[in-house]
């Protein structure tokens, strides 16, 4: 399997918002120049914050090449999917959004993670995690970080060798 | 929310906005870091310190004079950046934007 696929992928904003799907796939896959990603993560500012309740945040994250739009569940405690899992996971997980929640203010600095996810049409963040960053470089690291990795990383597509081997791994398993 | 209406700050040093450069256009949005008159009226929560380097996200506001007001949208005091870093990495952005959607393309 190709380790992008596994991996949160360090995107500029341009480059997120033109990752494709494949319409046809289960599970829903997204790609980026032909290598498949599911996860990512975002360093910007927060330009916009909408709460509904105690549903969900929605924020949009500008890191100056565009914006990000990333969703926040807060409804864990309501929520059927949750409600097979351990009541305390439950809670944790549930504590843990709404601390983000608090943290995301308009124009702070946020680093965001989270599952790569589309609604009607437009791409966005499934957020499992952020870090607010008070380091006044960590925009700058960000954007050299993922230069350097589209570069010698995530534009190289894996050698075929790798791919077999890693497929012969996993099938032994 | 109608994110489509809210543009990205498109990163510009303060040598961008002369009147003929590109980024110099009505409504324009903006990250400007560096010394430009920001109006900060609609701003909240944040104290503006003399000597402090803020960045403002927000859109450019070209007055009959041919001067722009950027009309910030948020801002974060920015004290400690790195700024000869920062005009370089923008050079090296701006060269990675075009070369990625060069290829694209192709």
């Amino acid at each position: 399997m190709d380790p992008t696929y596994g991996t949160h992928v360090k995107l500029l904003a341009f480059d997120f918002l033109s990752l494709t799907q494949k319409s046809s796939s289960d599970p829903i896959c997204f790609y980026r120049k032909g290598r498949p990603v599911s996860r990512a993560e975002t360093v910007g500012v927060v330009v916009s914050r909408e709460r509904k309740g105690d549903k969900f945040l929605k924020f949009l994250v500008d890191d100056g090449t565009g914006c990000i739009p990333c969703i926040l569940w807060l409804n864990h405690l309501n929520s059927p999917y949750f409600s097979r899992c351990n009541p305390s996971d439950v809670r944790l997980m549930a504590d843990m959004a709404a601390g983000f929640a608090e943290e995301i203010k308009l124009g702070a600095l946020a680093r965001v993670r989270g599952r790569i996810t589309s609604y009607r049409g437009a791409l966005q963040i499934t957020v499992s995690d952020v870090f607010v960053e008070r380091d006044p470089n960590a925009q700058i690291s960000y954007w050299l970080d993922s230069i350097r990795l589209a570069v010698n990383c995530y534009n190289v597509l894996p050698s075929p060798n790798f791919l077999k081997h890693h497929h012969q791994q996993n099938h032994k398993r | 929310m109608a994110s489509s209406s809210i543009k990205p700050g498109i990163l510009v040093s303060l040598q961008d906005l002369y009147p003929s450069s590109p980024f110099f256009k009505q409504g324009a949005s903006l990250r400007v870091t560096g010394k430009l008159k920001i109006d900060t009226r609609h701003l909240r929560d944040l104290n503006l310190r003399i000597g402090s380097i803020y960045q403002f996200i927000g859109e450019l506001l070209i007055q009959s004079n041919n001067e722009a007001i950027l009309e910030a949208r948020v801002g974060r005091n920015v004290d400690g950046m790195d700024l000869n870093l920062y005009y370089q990495s923008l050079q090296l952005l701006r060269q990675f934007q075009s070369n990625h959607t060069s290829d694209q393309a192709t």
